[in-house]
């Protein structure tokens, strides 16, 4: 893999709120050829825009997001709640250079009503979020995405939480995928990664009858997901390893080599 | 500011990026700095892959330990006892090196119900070393897929009357599954712990009753922090991310409850 491509991967893989960190180790790794770092960009925006990179404006409380359903090109993105577009610097992840921005189109009215049943429901569920919808494809369909951040570097563990549907009000299907990133690195390196697509339909076709379709498929999925740690914890884990041995006791290891007389252990042997 | 050393940031980088891809990671970063290549597969803990016993049949886990040029299955009840290649032990730690590896097979047969182990030792100045290897994989094609590897290296270090022993112990703990509800969920990592013990050693009995001890020791508090951390950390983190319950509704119920509070205290 040529060298540009192997740091590419890296900064792909950077966990949630941690690209700084591997942009450093990225650094660290090719002082001999620093010209390396400085091809990054397309990468850095490939990664913002996936990961639904926030930034916040001067003088906004509200977060807005980097996404490619919300990108007006040459560097510069739209957020409808707040009528502004701005400026993404993909290295640095800041925002400026903010401008107003009016939403105009067949969506327009479509993606207002949707964030004015957004904003309540993402208040009700999710502590610390960014959200927004965008008109998309030539003003066909309209893009819906909610990001959720956790950051916790001093405990050694971050999360990130993204739902993205796209709309189409011709047909009325409702299509997307939630995915759940959570990393936890003390004396280790731990990680939890998950992906659920969403196919669904809305017939009623309004921001209203959106939004309650994703809570419910978001209330479904977290049930789900809260299942699979069980389902994990009692199925796999405990194939793996027991926590004691069926006796329910320790070994007692000076007596190690009469436990072959005494009991069937199967001999070692590695296939059963 | 000084850069910082480019080990120390490979180690950070492994650190950070999805550890179910350690020795991908691990080769994409001795293509970038081949000078870290001894260093990076001397200290990075990679899944333990099996080999088969051509002597005996039976199957023995290799890791850096028994890496490079002449690797050798582990003496006794678990490899064919063949000798030549590698690093060969005195005659001494061989005699010990076959009864651990008899003793391991009991330890894993009551544990892990299955799986390969391994265990090498190899001489020291001042004692002995050793590393011990164990790797059991869930059953594929049921409803949740997993896989477990413990890499145990240790310094048994002679002291008067006492033998100091050093333990690292890292478990690569990778688990999986997926349903149409569900989607696809991932759940994979490693966490390394480390022990020093004195203890007393008048025979190689006890030298291996006293490692068998350590690493069984060991094994209980990393499946421990493994649970936690898998199951409770991880799970807590989403909750934190998104509320199933209303969050309104959470802050109206906390507010009563400390005003009730408030009117019990007056």
């Amino acid at each position: 893999m040529a060298a540009l491509e192997t740091i590419e991967s890296f900064v792909e893989g950077a966990p949630p709120g941690e690209l700084a960190d591997v942009i450093a180790d990225i650094k660290a790794l090719t002082v001999s050829d620093p010209g390396l770092v400085s091809k990054l960009g397309p990468a850095f925006e490939k990664y913002n825009e996936e990961q639904f990179a926030t930034a916040k404006l001067p003088g906004s409380t509200q977060p807005v997001i980097v996404s490619s359903h919300s990108s007006l090109g040459g560097g510069r993105y739209f957020d409808v709640e707040s009528s502004t577009s701005f400026e993404y610097d993909h290295a640095t992840q800041k925002a400026s250079g903010a401008h107003s921005y009016v939403l105009e189109g067949a969506q327009a009215e479509l993606t207002k009503s949707t964030l004015k049943s957004l904003s309540p429901y993402v208040k009700e569920h999710f502590p610390n979020a960014a959200y927004g919808v965008y008109p998309i494809e030539n003003d066909s369909k309209v893009a819906i995405i909610i990001v959720a951040n956790k950051y916790s570097p001093n405990n050694f563990w971050n999360g990130r939480w993204r739902s993205l549907y796209i709309f189409d009000p011709s047909s009325g299907a409702l299509e997307g995928s939630l995915k759940v990133d959570v990393h936890y690195y003390e004396d280790g390196n731990v990680r939890l990664l998950t992906s659920k697509p969403i196919a669904t339909s809305i017939s009623s076709g309004t921001g209203a009858g959106i939004v309650k379709e994703m809570g419910n498929a978001e209330k479904k999925y977290q049930e789900e997901l809260n299942r699979g740690f069980t389902s994990l914890s009692e199925g796999a884990f405990k194939a793996l390893r027991r926590q004691l041995p069926v006796t329910r006791q320790k070994i007692e290891w000076d007596k190690v080599a009469s436990y072959r007389v005494g009991q069937d252990i199967g001999g070692g042997s590695s296939r059963r | 500011m000084a850069s910082a050393d480019p080990f120390d940031s490979a180690l950070d980088l492994l650190r950070r990026l999805n550890p179910k891809h350690t020795t991908k990671h691990l080769q994409s970063l001795i293509s970038l700095a081949p000078d870290l290549t001894e260093d990076l597969l001397s200290s990075v803990d990679q899944p333990l892959s099996v080999r088969r016993c051509k002597q005996t049949g039976r199957d023995y886990l290799l890791c850096d330990y028994n890496r490079d040029g002449d690797i050798r299955p582990p003496l006794g009840a678990a490899g064919g006892g063949e000798s030549g290649g590698g690093a060969t032990p005195s005659e001494k730690v061989r005699r010990m090196e076959v009864k651990a590896n008899e003793a391991f097979d009991v330890y894993r047969e009551l544990y892990y119900e299955g799986g390969v182990s391994s265990v090498y030792f190899w001489n020291l100045d001042d004692g002995f070393a050793g590393v011990v290897l164990l790797k059991k994989e869930a059953k594929p094609g049921s409803a949740s897929e997993g896989s477990w590897d413990s890499i145990h290296v240790f310094e048994a270090i002679d002291r008067a009357r006492m033998t100091q022993y050093n333990l690292t112990s890292t478990v690569i703990l990778s688990l999986s599954t997926s349903s149409t509800g569900l989607g696809d969920m991932d759940l994979s990592g490693n966490m390394t712990r480390q022990i020093e013990q004195e203890l007393p050693a008048e025979s190689d009995e006890q030298q291996i009753a006293n490692i068998g001890k350590l690493v069984e020791d060991m094994e209980l508090k990393m499946r421990n922090l493994l649970q936690e951390v898998y199951f409770g950390k991880a799970k807590d983190v989403v909750g934190d991310l998104r509320s199933v319950g209303s969050l309104s509704e959470a802050g109206r119920d906390r507010e009563a409850q400390r005003e009730l509070i408030g009117s019990m205290r007056r």
